[in-house]
């Protein structure tokens, strides 16, 4: 026997090795070659989001302007302080926590927080520890000194951020919507085109060890915050202005209980000139209930935990409510509005033409019932412009059972009453409706007139430009073009028309029915002087909720008009609507509560939009004349002067020089109106008493105003018709003022109108 | 020089020195003319390849240890980057030293230190027991393996390793010839196994165990212990064990184990999977050609104590794939050289010494590479030559310098 290793343990032993050396070893190899080349990256991407810290550099949301570029939503700059309690500790003050005590103090003075809190947040065990968010520059610059003045490096950090002003307040404030505290559209432009406003955030990666402290090494990977696009609204903020004016006025007056809404467009683009809802909120405090009631509500909750649930609710529901864009988001039924689409079908189809006759006598059967006209003498024999005109809704419902249910859906549908309009604004609804199906011989009659259905604002509007505009029904829209963060058109938000409805014939004669309508029919409330208006009212009763209550207790109504001008060559049209105006008179149509904010918005925003007034015989001589400056000129050149400009004059005192004249030079008086000489200084001091002016025809208002020698400038529905009644007067009765000062007298149509 | 040990050690050797005794006593004379040139004769010398190996894998692994350390230690050591590279490089100093005097040193002599060091392995081992959770013993992470005397600090179950290795090759190369039979063949080898590997597991050590028996069976299986013996207590464990496992609650803690170590990323409840999640993220980092010496990340404290057993996560991320498979490579080859150079020992008790050595280093290498990969489940288990510990890394060279010590009398030819 060998002494050494003999051939049986030579062999053990190298089958031994080949198991450890070959067999192991290769398959640690093979491991090692699955882990690090097939799921190495996958390993990587897990070590790496470990190992780096991602802080978000935030991107600047883009502007939004109105049509001519002023801006109407913008993000200023504003910082966040944030503290780094694992530096403070660690690498500035060891064993010192006095300077800890002075931080907080100093940071809490500047930002007027508590610095106790501030304290406690230095003990976290952290290198992140948030302080205060959007604050001002001013600010930021005073904790930049505080950092120099301690030499405290990185334990203050100040990082940019952005914050989200709308110069006009509650401006708009449908339109616009606004921005949550994470910066994102919450409603309105600023929720529906939210991904082209907010921009990328950029990225910074910083690499940190388990602890977070930052890596000896320098490892810094920066990704560019790229800046959100631009909106360029088509809402024009002259017209805005002018439309939130006229229908927060109106909705004071009136006390409408649930919000009143107006929309002015653009009849052959879709372009939304103007949107208001009233009882709406300031977007840059969009969580203050604005309404009173609706606050006097929520008050009214005893602020104890017992009632914490309730009142939560009763505020979440109240900001909802106030968030929510009426104008696209509620439907109602549109009424008498809504004849202007029957009328149009009626003619379009050839079944009517503006003389073919009717009579009305006050109701109409209907099936197995009689459907009421509002005027319950009812009408008489009429044409069916007069009809129109009349806005007699036993017109409607005969001509609606012409018509019948198929071809009056087909329109409907056409119109677009069916569907959302598609408007570039969040929280659209959809409307209520018969189909042909259900369109029985009621449910046909009543639509025909704009009951028993319900549509919205938006939808109405669209509906009434394509009768405007020679029938094409086109694609409202709030957004014109959008911009990149260097001011180029990315995109340009084109006309869109869906189709065409109804004839360029039919519309221009309905268009002039229109006209008659609003200039001596039932809708002259609406009438603007020169313009040629062509419009109608509606006043409908929420008879569906009425129904639902058991037709008991108070009926609820809405008020609204829609028109447009110029009636021969439309380019704007408007709806106000109003729902459930509780007036003080007791009058709740239409055309009394509706019409003067309509007229009163369209009186400014016509000429300011170019629409040049051509104004009848009549007109002229109703026109106001501008009073001529005659001041220092001789007695006997003041007076032929005032003459020949069609006015008539009045001296006081004595001399032989106007030294100062009441109106003055530039004011707009009626023709033959007063204007008043002074000769000497010592008169000017006269004064005439202000007389009681409401509720007065217009031949009675122009008496007392020439007794009292006043002039007299004359707004409103007092025009045209007889009927009209003055409403309000500018100069409160018994107010002093000089002899000849022009009091500004508002008439409205108060004839029952349905 | 070593043949002149050898000799004069084998005078005073009890058991073989009668058979060595004869044959040195046959050729005295040509010995004695021999002698003169064994001083400068290839024979004489260690076997360099396996010796500049090993050198090349201490010096790679003392470069990855500052590597993988280094944060760590400016972290943990007081800003001090250099604390635990500055002790090993001092202990690696030492135990190259060591290693070359052992090497000097006739293994003949170990002998006589079998029954003794067999001794106070048991000593160490109760004393284990009986200190647990003192200053000497203390408990770390629920298991008692660390001695503390004054400054220096081993793990007796390492000296149990060497001690069994020793005491099983005096034995097996003194009985050789009965081996085959179960009371010389079995016996002996089962009780001391069983004695030491039962001592080892009470301090909660599985590693340890499992190469101590891996080790022990292995050398018998070499030593010529009957297959059937060895196989058959195998299957026997196996099957207790796969029934407890599978059929009991008793090892329902560690299905959960088995579980968290299956699915590191998703482990079950209440199973801390941090160690292997970190490991395996570290090894992925490093992809083919790895991140560069000195640039991992992962060293940056989500790898828990980069320098001990999960150094070669940081090697594979520093190094990538091509990297590890060179340093895997160059351990197989050191192995291999090893192994080698022992079956070329001129005698049984060389030979069975010489690849004991090498076996342990190699299980070792291999389980802590399956540990680090996540091919078994996470126990504590260092890299030789890179894991750091003093003491381990002294007694670990001191090996290698009976195997060089071996080589010396090797037949292997010299390259």
């Amino acid at each position: 026997m060998a002494r050494g290793t003999t051939v049986k343990m030579w062999r053990k032993t190298i089958g031994l090795l080949l198991v450890l050396v070959v067999g192991c070893f290769g398959a640690i190899a093979v491991n090692l070659f699955r882990l690090q080349i097939l799921e190495g990256e996958e390993l990587e991407t897990r070590a790496v989001n470990q190992q780096t810290q991602d802080t978000s550099l935030s991107a600047k949301r883009g502007t939004i302007y109105d049509c001519n570029m002023k801006v109407l939503a913008t993000s200023a700059d504003v910082w966040q302080v944030v503290l780094d309690p694992n530096f403070i500790r660690k690498e500035l003050v060891p064993d010192d926590a006095s300077i800890q005590d002075t931080i907080a103090q100093r940071l809490a003075q500047i930002l007027g927080e508590d610095s106790a809190e501030i304290r406690q947040l230095m003990e976290k065990q952290t290198y992140y520890a948030k302080v205060a968010d959007e604050v001002e520059t001013d600010k930021k610059d005073e904790i930049l000194d505080l950092k120099e003045e301690l030499g405290l490096g990185n334990a203050i950090q100040l990082q940019p951020d952005y914050k989200r002003y709308y110069p006009y307040g509650a401006f708009a404030s449908s339109v616009l919507g606004f921005t949550n505290s994470e910066d994102q559209g919450v409603t309105g432009v600023e929720a529906s085109y939210n991904e082209y406003l907010s921009g990328v955030p950029g990225k910074l990666v910083t690499a940190k060890n388990a602890r977070g402290v930052d890596m000896p090494f320098q490892y810094e990977q920066r990704v560019e915050a790229q800046d959100g696009y631009s909106l360029v609204l088509t809402i024009d903020e002259v017209v805005q202005h002018f439309l939130e004016k006229s229908v927060e006025e109106a909705a004071e007056s009136c006390g409408v209980r649930n919000r009143a809404c107006g929309i002015v467009m653009d009849v052959d683009t879709g372009a939304i000139l103007a949107m208001t809802v009233k009882g709406d909120y300031d977007p840059n405090d969009p969580y203050t209930i604005t309404d009173e009631a609706d606050l006097e509500t929520i008050n009214a909750i005893p602020d104890d935990e017992e009632h914490a649930e309730e009142r939560a609710q009763a505020l979440r529901t109240a900001q909802e409510k106030q968030w929510r864009n009426k104008c696209i988001s509620d439907t109602y039924n549109p009424g008498s509005v809504f004849k202007m689409l029957t009328a149009s079908m009626g003619i379009e189809e050839g079944i009517v033409n503006e003389n073919t006759t009717f009579s009305c006598g006050g109701s109409y059967r209907v099936a197995d019932r009689n459907i009421g006209c509002w005027k319950l003498a009812g009408h008489g024999t009429e044409t069916f412009a007069q009809g129109l005109s009349n806005s007699c809704n036993p017109v409607f419902m005969q001509l609606g059972e012409q018509i019948g249910a198929t071809t009056f859906f087909r329109y409907f549908e056409a119109f677009g009453l069916t569907r959302k309009t598609g408007i570039d604004l969040i929280g659209e609804s959809n409307s209520i409706y018969y189909d042909a199906e259900g369109l029985g011989p009621t449910e046909l009659a009543t639509s025909s007139f704009g009951q028993s259905f319900r549509v919205t604002p938006i939808q109405m509007i669209t509906a009434a430009a394509a009768v405007a505009n020679g029938g094409y029904l086109v694609q409202p829209h709030v957004v014109s073009q959008i911009l990149d963060s260097e001011g180029n058109i990315v995109e340009t938000i084109e006309t869109e028309v869906k189709r065409q409805v109804i004839s360029e014939d039919t519309s221009a004669r309905v268009s002039a029915m229109l006209q008659e309508t609003a200039t001596t029919g039932t809708a002259k409330n609406g009438y603007v002087a020169g313009y040629r208006i062509a419009g109608k009212t509606g006043t409908s009763e929420k008879i569906d909720e009425w129904n639902a209550a058991g037709r008991e207790g108070e009926k609820k109504y809405i008020a609204s008009y829609c028109g447009y001008a110029p009636a021969d060559d439309p380019q704007v049209i408007m709806l106000v609507f109003f729902d459930e105006p509780v007036p003080q008179n007791g009058e709740v149509f239409g055309s009394a509560i509706a019409g003067p904010p309509f007229a009163e918005t369209m009186a400014e925003i016509l000429p300011y939009l170019g629409v040049e007034p051509k104004y009848t015989e009549e007109e002229l001589a109703k026109l106001d004349i501008s009073t001529p400056g005659v001041v220092g000129l001789g007695v006997e050149e003041a007076q032929t002067k005032v003459s020949n400009a069609g006015l008539t004059y009045k001296t006081y005192g004595s001399g032989s020089t106007v030294v100062s004249q009441i109106p003055e030079q530039g004011k707009s008086i009626p023709k033959g109106g007063t204007v008043v000489l002074y000769l000497d200084e010592a008169s000017t001091s006269e004064t005439v008493t202000v007389p009681s002016l409401t509720g007065l025809s217009l031949s009675q208002v122009n008496a007392r105003v020439a007794q009292a020698g006043l002039n007299l400038s004359i707004t409103g529905a007092a025009a045209s018709g007889s009927s009209a009644v003055s409403d309000t007067q500018d100069l409160a009765e018994g107010t002093e003022v000089p002899p000849g000062t022009v009091i500004t007298v508002n008439f409205v149509e108060l004839e029952a109108v349905h | 020089m070593a043949a002149n040990i050898s000799a004069g050690a084998a005078g005073e050797n009890a058991a073989p020195a009668q058979d060595r005794g004869q044959k040195r006593r046959k050729g005295s004379v040509l010995r004695r003319v021999r002698k003169r040139f064994r001083l400068f004769s290839i024979r004489a010398g260690m076997d360099l390849p396996f010796f500049f190996l090993l050198l090349v894998l201490l010096t790679i692994g003392l470069v990855m240890l500052f590597s993988a350390s280094y944060p760590y230690a400016y972290y943990n050591m007081d800003g001090d980057s250099y604390h635990f590279i500055r002790n090993q490089a001092m202990y690696a100093v030492l135990g190259v030293v060591i290693m070359i005097a052992v090497s000097y040193f006739d293994y003949h002599h170990f002998h006589k230190l079998a029954i003794p060091l067999l001794l106070v392995t048991y000593l160490l081992l109760i004393a284990m027991l009986v200190l647990r959770g003192s200053n000497f013993v203390p408990n770390l992470n629920g298991a008692y393996r660390w001695f503390y005397i004054g400054p220096i600090n081993f793990q007796p179950s390492e000296v149990a390793k060497f001690t069994l290795i020793l005491v099983f090759s005096h034995l097996i190369s003194l009985n050789y010839e009965k081996m085959q039979t179960f009371r010389y063949g079995v016996v002996p080898y089962a009780i001391i196994l069983g004695s030491i590997a039962g001592l080892v597991i009470l301090e909660k050590h599985i590693s340890a165990t499992v190469i101590l028996v891996f080790l022990g069976v292995l050398m018998m299986f070499i030593g010529g212990t009957r297959l059937r013996w060895i196989l058959l207590p195998a299957i026997i464990v196996g099957v207790v064990a796969f029934y407890l496992l599978f059929f009991t609650d008793v090892f329902s803690y560690a299905m959960t184990r088995i579980y968290g170590w299956l699915f590191p990323f998703d482990p079950p409840e209440g199973v801390d999977t941090w160690q292997t999640r970190q490991s395996l993220m570290t090894i992925g980092s490093g992809g083919l050609l790895g991140l560069g010496l000195g640039q991992s990340r992962q060293k940056y404290l989500y790898l828990p104590e980069p320098q001990n057993d999960f150094i070669f996560a940081v090697i594979c991320e520093e190094l990538g794939f091509i990297g590890a498979l060179i340093i895997l490579l160059l351990f197989a080859m050191l192995i291999w050289r090893g192994v080698a150079v022992s079956l070329k020992a001129k005698d049984k008790f060389g030979m069975l010494l010489g690849v004991g050595i090498m076996f342990q280093v190699g299980l070792q290498v291999v389980l802590n590479l399956m540990v680090v990969t996540n091919m078994l489940p996470n126990t504590g288990i260092s890299l030789p030559f890179f894991s750091y510990g003093g003491t381990s890394l002294i007694m670990l060279l001191a090996e290698m310098g009976i195997v060089l010590s071996i080589s010396r009398n090797s037949s292997i030819e010299k390259l």
